[in-house]
């Protein structure tokens, strides 16, 4: 019987420092033939692992010409620490794609708004990459932007080829900017940037992915400038074990996050991530 | 498919015979609490139980098995699947306890497959006994999971006095008692297991409303009970929840594990571990950077009560069985069927 909790082994190929704390990792597949085979879709995710030490559930941020993977990641834990001390060349387990990525076909001949912070953005860069590619399919992209400091901020060098992007606009925005710094990013919550939007949110979806609390607020925002609930979705942060629905830890109400998730539309999860 | 009895003291032979081909598991009453475990002779088999202490899902997704065994050479690893085949063959599972499995076969099974609860499955021989002697605590009924069975099972056995009735479920069961001479059943030892079942019946107390309490639970997720069962007062004359997980170790239906890796004095190989997780302890919920979302204790009990419920992810397939088992361990004296009944869903 197939084993889904068996890793495949995969090389890191190359490193890419975003911020302090934050790495991009390229990773390519020992087996060429199910590189070849993976396919993906934005707002997915895949669990690494580390013989040794254990598992952690990785959004994937980028998919190179090649099928390499690109997977960025912040070091928080346990799993994380230890794919940090890796460098190149070394090797590292990889299961999945896991879940459902963003609901791209809703987003069809919409205004879509993106609203990400911190390490939420990851999961946005497939999306974002994805809308540049195929343009005419979707109408003004409003890319929201929110980090702790703008040295926080990752995918710094994307920011000049998705401000090119036609139709669209690029808001950044941090909780402070030290002294000396030139920075351009605006002082403030993402929230801060709704008003000055140029989307109707009569013909428009919000994708919202970033620490919870920010997205209960961001969600709420929307609601109170007319958005629908069914016009919002959220990328959720669970713990995960297993990433295929049998573990348990990621239940959201009647959902699996991993499975079922882990991005879900508003309407359906609000009354579970709103704290009693 | 046909029917036999076994007299009582016959029932060495029934066990040789599962015995040729089979590792056989079985209630045995060591002290005062019963308990699964081998079964190296007929003495040892105490048929006559009540409930045992942890459900025999402990033989399908153990409290702790190793799932993989790993070497890392060079820094590149290579795992091998830890592979489960013994042949097994578990007598005397209650009603309750066999629904439970049936919930979990559908669990673990779905677009993805759980290898390791499929193959145990697979290889194990199921001969239940229906519950004549249903405890306390039970509310099977209620859930139509008992105490009789009509599914799920290879052999069933009930109790009619001083003779087995032996029916057939499965080819496996039909293979079994070939050759063994039994005598075919007769109309008298189906009314004697009827009025059994009667009777069985008779001594359930404790009831609750299966489909209307997971229809009410929903949307009751403020209700004051979670409340009070949380941080003070407790329900229905029991103490605040403890946090202590019991209920969730004895459920039949729990399913919820954590992955853990060990390591060789080596440092090169080593298992990767899985192990029954509670989702009432304080860890469960964590995610890094210390989040937590269900911090707080009333969450965490809410959660398994909706679970039990069969609102939460597992849906029905990991609903309350009705067995009693978290009843009769808990410290706090938490009653399910008094938290259906005070949210209104008795």
């Amino acid at each position: 019987m197939k084993n889904d909790y068996s890793p495949h082994s995969a090389i890191i190929k190359d490193i890419i420092v975003e911020a302090h704390d934050t790495n991009t990792y390229v990773l390519e597949f020992t087996d060429k033939k199910f590189q070849k085979d993976f396919s993906w879709c934005p707002g997915q995710f895949m669990m690494l692992s580390l013989f040794g030490i254990g598992e952690s559930a990785i959004s994937i941020s980028k998919v190179g010409d090649n099928g390499s993977l690109y997977s960025t990641i912040r070091n928080v834990g346990n799993v994380t620490n230890s794919i940090f001390n890796l460098k190149k060349g070394d090797f590292i387990g990889i299961r999945g794609p896991y879940g459902l990525g963003w609901p791209v076909d809703k987003l069809r001949d919409k205004d879509v708004l993106i609203v990400a912070g911190g390490m939420g953005i990851a999961p946005f860069r497939g999306l974002i990459n994805y809308i540049k590619d195929s343009r005419k399919n979707f109408r003004r992209l409003e890319i929201l932007y929110g980090a702790r400091t703008p040295e926080d901020m990752i995918f710094r060098y994307d920011f000049k080829d998705w401000r090119k992007i036609k139709n669209s606009n690029l808001d950044l925005t941090v909780d402070e900017i030290s002294i000396g710094s030139r920075s351009s990013c605006k002082i403030g919550l993402v929230t801060s940037c709704f008003p000055s939007m140029k989307i109707h949110h009569r013909n428009a979806v919000a994708l919202i992915c970033g620490p919870e609390i920010m997205m209960r607020y961001a969600a709420k925002c929307l609601e109170t400038i007319g958005f629908k609930d069914e016009q919002i979705y959220l990328s959720l942060e669970r713990r995960m074990k297993c990433g295929i629905g049998k573990c348990g830890h990621c239940q959201v109400g009647l959902k699996y996050a991993c499975k079922d998730g882990p991005v879900f539309n508003y309407a359906e999860i609000k009354q579970f991530i709103h704290p009693l | 498919m046909d029917a036999y009895t076994i007299e009582k003291k016959d029932m060495k032979i029934l066990l040789k015979r599962f015995q040729e081909d089979y590792k056989v598991f079985g209630p045995i009453k060591p002290g005062l609490e019963s308990k699964f475990d081998e079964i190296k002779s007929i003495e040892q088999l105490h048929l006559d139980y009540i409930s045992t202490v942890l459900p025999p899902k402990k033989f399908f997704h153990p409290p702790k098995e190793a799932m993989f065994s790993y070497k890392i050479e060079k820094g590149r690893f290579t795992s091998k699947e830890i592979k489960q085949n013994e042949k097994i063959l578990i007598i005397g599972i209650h009603p309750c306890d066999v629904y439970a499995l049936l919930k979990l076969d559908k669990l673990f099974s779905g677009d993805f497959k759980d290898p390791y609860y499929q193959n145990r499955r697979k290889n194990c021989v199921i001969v239940a006994l229906n519950c004549v002697k249903p405890s306390e605590y039970s509310f099977c009924s209620s859930m139509n999971t008992g105490p009789f069975l009509d599914k799920g099972y290879d052999i069933l056995l009930t109790d009619i006095g001083t003779k087995y009735l032996i029916e057939l479920g499965t080819k496996t069961g039909e293979k079994l008692i070939e050759g063994l001479n039994l005598k075919k059943a007769t109309k008298d030892n189906y009314h004697e297991k009827k009025r059994r079942l009667e009777t069985s019946k008779k001594k359930i107390k404790k009831s609750m409303d299966a489909l209307k309490i997971s229809r009410i639970a929903q949307k009751n997720l403020h209700h004051e009970v979670w409340f009070d069962l949380g941080e003070c007062g407790g329900v229905a004359g029991s103490l605040p929840c403890l946090s202590c997980g019991s209920c969730t170790f004895v459920c039949p239906t729990c399913y919820c594990y954590d992955v853990y890796d060990t390591v060789d004095f080596s440092l090169k190989s080593g298992t990767r571990n899985r192990e029954l997780d509670s989702c009432q302890l304080l860890e469960y919920g964590e995610v890094a950077h210390g989040g937590n979302f269900r911090k707080d204790r009333k969450d965490r009990i809410r959660h398994w009560m909706l679970c039990k419920f069969g609102v939460a992810a597992g849906g029905s397939n990991s609903s309350c069985v009705g067995c009693g088992r978290c009843i009769r361990v808990c410290p706090s004296k938490i009653d399910i069927t008094a938290v259906a009944k005070a949210i209104g869903g008795g």
